[in-house]
C-alpha cells in the first residue's frame, strides 16, 4: 500500500513538476537572449495545445505512435527507480534496470525516424546512434563508479553512501564527467546534433506531430528531471547540514542549479558537427574512467 | 594597364576578329569583336590581363540595329575602368559561342539570356533552363520586345527539370525549395554519403518578379528607382542609387554634394544593419540563437534611425535621379551620432566575444573554403572575394556618391573560409560607422536644402552606362541602354547574389551535410517580409499597432 503510493506520488511528480523546471529554464535562456521570454507556464499549455490537435501521420508510418507510448512509458519507469530523499520509489532505483529504460528510449526514438522513411530521419538516426554510441558509456561508467562504491546495484544505497562514509573522490569525478554527459543525454546545444532543426529538420521526429510529438517532448522534459535528480542524490548529495523542508529547498535548488548550467552552456554554444561531438565526447568517457579508476584504488 | 594597352593587345591578338572599339564614357571601352573572335577575346582578358569578368547581358536591339546584342561586362579594378566586349547576333537565329568554358562564372548569365530572349550559346557546358519556370512553354522568350509584360503564356507542365543523377551510391538529401534557415526559396539537392556531400545540383529563380522587363515596358526612368528599391528587402537603397548613378552617368547629371553625402549616410547604416542581421542569421544557422537575439536588438535603433530619416524602417524612396527627397536637418545629426557611437560600443563588444569563441571557430573555420583562383573563375564578389585575400571594393575601385573623399580601409582576410567572411563582416561593419560619423561631419559644414539636381531635359537615346555599387553582400552592377519613350531599352541588374551563388556547389563539395546551411548562408543570401504595420506619433511618441485585419480592409478598398 505504502509503495503504491509512493510509485503514484513519484509519477505525479515526474509528470507535472517537470514542466515547471522546463519554464524555467526557458525564462533563463530569455534573459541571456535580452528577451522577455514565454510565461513560466507555458510548457503545460505546449503540451495541452500539441495533445488537442490532429495526429498526421507519415504515409511510410507501420508504427503510428508505438513508439512515443514505449518511450514516455521508459522514461517514467526510469523515473521510478530515481531516488528522492535517498530511497526510490519502485524496485529499490534498480541500476541495470535504470540504464536499459534510459537505452530503450533513445532506441523508441530512432524506431520512429526509421517508420517515418524521410532521409532527414535517416540522417537524424545515424546521428542518434553515434552520440548514444558515445555517450551511453559515460552513463554507464559513471553509475559503475557508484556501484563498486558502495557495493550495490541499487540507487537507494548509492544515495546514502557519500552522506554516511563522506565525500568520495572517484564519485565526484564520475558526478562531473555524467554532468558533461547529460548535454547530449537531454539533447542539448551544442549536442542537439541528431535533431539539428537548421540542418535535418528534427531529424527522427520530422514527420511526428500532435499528440505524438507532445509524447516525446514530455519525455524530453521528465528526463531533464531525471538526470538533474541522478546528479543530486547519488553524485552530489550534499545537504549542507539542513534537515526537514530546508532540505527539500536545498535539493529543489541544487537541481535548479544543475539545470541553468545545462541551459547555460545550451545558450553560448552553437551547434558542433557530430565528428566534433564525438572527440569531445571520447573526453568525457575518459573523465569518467579516470573516475573509475580511483574508484578502484579506494579514492 | 591603360584602356590603350588593352585595345593594342586586343587588336594584336584578335587581327580581323577586332572590329572596332569607343569611349561612351570616360571609365567605359566598348570593343566591338565578331561572334567567332569573342571566345578568343574573353581568354585574352580573362588570363592575360587583370580584368574581373562582371556578367553578361543580351539585349533585343532588332528595333533599333536589327540585332540581337550579347555584352560581355568586365572591370579593372585597380585602373577604375569597365571594358565591354559587343557581340552582334542574328536577328533570325541569334547564336553567340559560349564562354562559359573559358570563365565559369559566365554560366548562369549565358543561360538566363538562352532563356529570356533566345539567344543561343553553343558549347555551353549545362545548357538547362536556368530562370524560367519549370512550365513555361519553350521558344516563348519574356524579355524579347514583341513579348508584352502582361501576357500569360500556357502552361506545360508535363515539361520536367531535369536534375543531375545520383553519383553511384549516394542518397539524395533536400535542402529546399523551402527549407527552414534558408528563408527564402532555393532548392539545393544533395547527394550525399553518410554525412558527406559527393555532388550537388541547384535549381532557383523560383521567384523571379520580371522587373527587368518592367524597367523596359512600362515604368519611365523617375519610377524606376522605386521598383529598384524592391529588387531586395535589405539592399534596396543600393539598388536605387546603382540605378540613378547609371542614368546620371548616361546623361551627365551632376548630383549636389550635400546628396552624394546623405547617400553615402543611408548606404552605410544598410551595411551597418545589413552585417548585423547577416551575423544574427549565421548564429542562428548553427543554432547559436543568443548571437541572433543579441545582434538583432543592437540592429533595432539603427532601423528607427532610418526611420526617423527617411520616413521608413526599410524601403527608404529617399533616392530620385539627380539626388534625393528629403534632407538630413543638421538639428538630426547629434542624434545619429549618438546612435551610432552606441552601436560602434556593442558592436566592439561582439567582435570580442566573437573573435574568442572556441567552438564558434571550429563550425567555421576550414568550412567552405573557396581560395583567390575559385573567387577569379567564378567572379565572386564582397566578402566571399574578399575572405580570399581579393583587395576589391566598389566604393574605392569605381568611387561614387562621396566614398573618394572618405577616409577607409577595405577589409580582406586569407583564410578563404566562412570565418574569414564573417571576419571581413563584423570588421567592415566598424569601417561603416567611420563612414558615417566623417559624412555627418561634412553634413554640418555644407548649406542645408542643396539636395537635387532635377531633370529637365528628356534623357538621351542610345547612351550606355554601367554602374558598380558596393552593396553588404558584394558589389551591384548595373547596365543601362538607353532609349525613347522616356525609359531603357535594356537595364540589367546583377546583384552580388547572382555570381556568389554559383559558387556553393564547389564550396560544398566533400563537406558534411552540417555544413551545408552556414556555407550558403556565407555568402548572405536576403530575404524580406511584412506582416503588419506600426505607426508611431513622432511628437508624443505614443504607438498604434494596425493589426492584418485592419490593413486588409483598408488596402481591399
Amino acid at each position: 500500500m505504502n509503495s503504491a503510493i509512493k510509485i503514484t506520488g513519484m509519477l505525479l511528480a515526474l509528470l507535472f513538476l517537470s514542466p515547471l523546471l522546463e519554464g524555467l529554464l526557458r525564462k533563463f535562456k530569455a534573459l541571456v537572449h535580452s528577451r522577455i521570454g514565454p510565461p513560466l507556464l507555458q510548457p503545460y499549455w505546449d503540451t495541452l495545445k500539441l495533445l488537442g490537435k490532429d495526429n498526421v501521420r507519415s504515409v511510410h508510418s507501420m508504427l503510428g505512435p508505438l513508439p512515443a507510448y514505449l518511450s514516455l512509458a521508459a522514461v517514467l519507469l526510469a523515473g521510478l527507480l530515481v531516488p528522492v530523499g535517498g530511497s526510490s520509489a519502485f524496485a529499490g532505483g534498480d541500476m541495470i534496470l535504470f540504464l536499459y529504460m534510459i537505452g530503450f528510449a533513445s532506441v523508441c526514438v530512432m524506431l520512429a525516424g526509421m517508420d517515418s522513411g524521410s532521409p532527414y530521419a535517416f540522417l537524424g538516426i545515424a546521428r542518434e546512434m553515434m552520440t548514444s554510441l558515445t555517450v551511453e558509456p559515460v552513463l554507464f561508467i559513471a553509475l559503475i563508479t557508484a556501484a563498486l562504491k558502495t557495493h550495490s546495484f541499487r540507487f537507494s544505497d548509492m544515495a546514502f553512501y557519500q552522506q554516511s562514509s563522506g565525500t568520495s573522490l572517484s564519485m565526484i569525478i564520475s558526478g562531473i564527467a555524467l554532468l558533461l554527459g547529460i548535454q547530449a543525454q537531454l539533447s542539448k546545444l551544442p549536442f542537439d546534433i541528431p535533431e539539428a532543426e537548421g540542418e535535418l529538420m528534427g531529424g527522427p521526429f520530422i514527420e511526428i506531430s500532435g499528440p505524438t510529438f507532445a509524447l516525446y517532448r514530455w519525455g524530453f522534459i521528465i528526463k531533464q528531471l531525471i538526470f538533474s535528480l541522478i546528479l543530486v542524490q547519488i553524485f552530489f548529495p550534499w545537504t549542507f547540514g539542513l534537515s526537514g523542508p530546508w532540505a527539500v529547498l536545498a535539493q529543489a535548488a541544487k537541481i535548479l542549479v544543475v539545470v541553468l548550467l545545462v541551459g547555460l552552456v545550451d545558450v553560448v554554444n552553437p551547434r558542433l558537427r557530430i565528428d566534433q561531438a564525438i572527440v569531445y565526447y571520447f573526453g568525457v568517457i575518459l573523465t569518467a574512467l579516470v573516475g573509475l579508476v580511483f574508484a578502484l584504488v579506494g579514492a | 594597364m591603360t584602356k590603350q594597352d588593352i585595345l593594342s593587345l586586343l587588336k594584336a591578338k584578335l587581327g580581323a576578329g577586332f572590329m572596332g572599339s569607343t569611349e561612351p564614357i570616360p571609365d567605359q571601352l566598348w570593343v566591338e569583336v565578331k561572334p567567332e573572335a569573342v571566345v578568343q577575346a574573353v581568354e585574352i582578358l580573362h588570363r592575360q590581363t587583370v580584368a574581373r569578368y562582371l556578367v553578361s547581358v543580351g539585349s533585343d536591339e532588332r528595333d533599333i540595329k536589327k540585332r540581337f546584342a550579347v555584352y560581355h561586362l568586365f572591370t579593372f579594378d585597380k585602373d577604375h575602368f569597365f571594358v565591354t566586349l559587343d557581340v552582334t547576333a542574328d536577328p533570325h537565329t541569334p547564336q553567340v559561342p559560349s564562354i562559359t568554358n573559358v570563365i565559369a562564372g559566365a554560366n548562369w548569365s549565358e543561360r538566363e539570356i538562352r532563356d529570356l530572349l533566345g539567344v543561343q550559346f553553343p558549347g555551353h557546358p549545362d545548357p538547362r533552363r536556368l530562370v524560367l519556370a519549370d512550365d513555361w512553354p519553350a521558344e516563348v522568350y519574356p524579355l524579347r520586345k514583341e513579348f508584352d509584360y502582361s501576357q500569360k503564356p500556357e502552361s506545360h507542365p508535363e515539361q520536367a527539370y531535369k536534375f543531375k543523377d545520383n553519383p553511384p551510391g549516394t542518397t539524395v538529401v533536400a535542402m529546399g525549395p523551402y527549407f527552414p534557415v534558408f528563408e527564402e526559396a532555393t532548392y539545393f539537392r544533395l547527394y550525399v554519403e553518410g554525412e558527406k556531400v559527393v555532388d550537388v545540383d541547384y535549381r532557383g529563380f523560383y521567384a523571379h518578379r520580371g522587373i527587368e522587363k518592367l524597367g523596359d515596358q512600362t515604368l519611365t526612368y523617375n519610377q524606376i528607382p522605386f521598383m529598384a528599391e524592391r529588387i531586395c528587402g535589405i539592399c534596396g537603397f543600393v539598388h536605387n542609387v546603382s540605378f540613378c548613378k547609371l542614368v546620371e552617368h548616361a546623361a551627365d547629371i551632376k548630383v549636389p554634394l550635400r546628396a552624394d553625402y546623405i547617400r553615402t549616410i543611408m548606404l552605410e547604416l544598410e551595411r551597418i544593419h545589413s552585417h548585423a542581421l547577416w551575423l544574427g542569421v549565421a548564429g542562428h544557422i548553427i543554432g547559436f540563437d543568443t548571437v541572433l537575439m543579441q545582434t538583432w536588438r543592437m540592429r533595432e535603433p539603427i532601423m528607427w534611425l532610418c526611420e526617423k530619416i527617411t520616413g521608413n524602417r526599410k524601403t527608404y524612396g529617399m533616392n530620385l535621379i539627380g539626388g534625393v527627397r528629403r534632407d538630413i536637418p543638421r538639428a538630426l545629426v547629434p542624434e545619429i551620432r549618438t546612435k551610432i557611437n552606441n552601436m560602434e560600443k556593442e558592436w566592439l563588444a561582439v567582435l570580442d566575444a566573437v573573435k574568442d569563441d572556441t567552438t564558434l571557430r571550429m563550425r567555421l573555420e576550414k568550412v567552405g573554403i573557396l581560395n583567390k583562383e575559385g573567387c577569379h573563375e567564378w567572379a565572386a564578389v564582397g566578402p566571399v572575394a574578399r575572405a580570399a585575400d581579393l583587395d576589391m571594393d566598389a566604393r574605392k575601385d569605381h568611387p561614387y556618391c562621396a566614398y573618394d573623399a572618405i577616409d577607409f580601409k577595405v577589409i580582406t582576410a586569407d583564410s578563404n573560409d566562412v570565418w574569414g567572411r564573417t571576419v571581413v563582416r563584423i570588421l567592415e561593419t566598424l569601417e561603416s560607422f567611420k563612414i558615417v560619423k566623417q559624412s555627418l561631419d561634412a553634413l554640418m559644414e555644407l548649406p542645408e536644402g542643396d539636395i537635387i539636381t532635377e531633370i529637365r531635359e528628356e534623357i538621351p537615346a542610345g547612351r550606355i552606362a554601367i554602374s558598380a555599387v558596393e552593396a553588404p553582400r558584394g558589389e551591384d552592377v548595373h547596365f543601362l541602354l538607353t532609349g525613347g519613350n522616356n525609359r531603357p531599352v535594356r537595364w540589367r541588374v546583377r546583384c552580388p547574389t547572382y555570381p556568389n551563388l554559383p559558387t556553393i556547389p564547389d564550396m560544398v563539395r566533400g563537406e558534411q551535410v552540417a555544413d551545408v546551411p552556414i556555407i550558403v548562408g556565407s555568402i548572405d543570401p536576403c530575404f524580406s517580409c511584412t506582416e503588419r504595420m506600426e505607426v508611431v506619433d513622432v511628437d508624443s511618441g505614443e504607438i498604434r499597432i494596425y493589426g492584418q485585419e485592419e490593413l486588409s480592409k483598408w488596402t481591399g478598398r
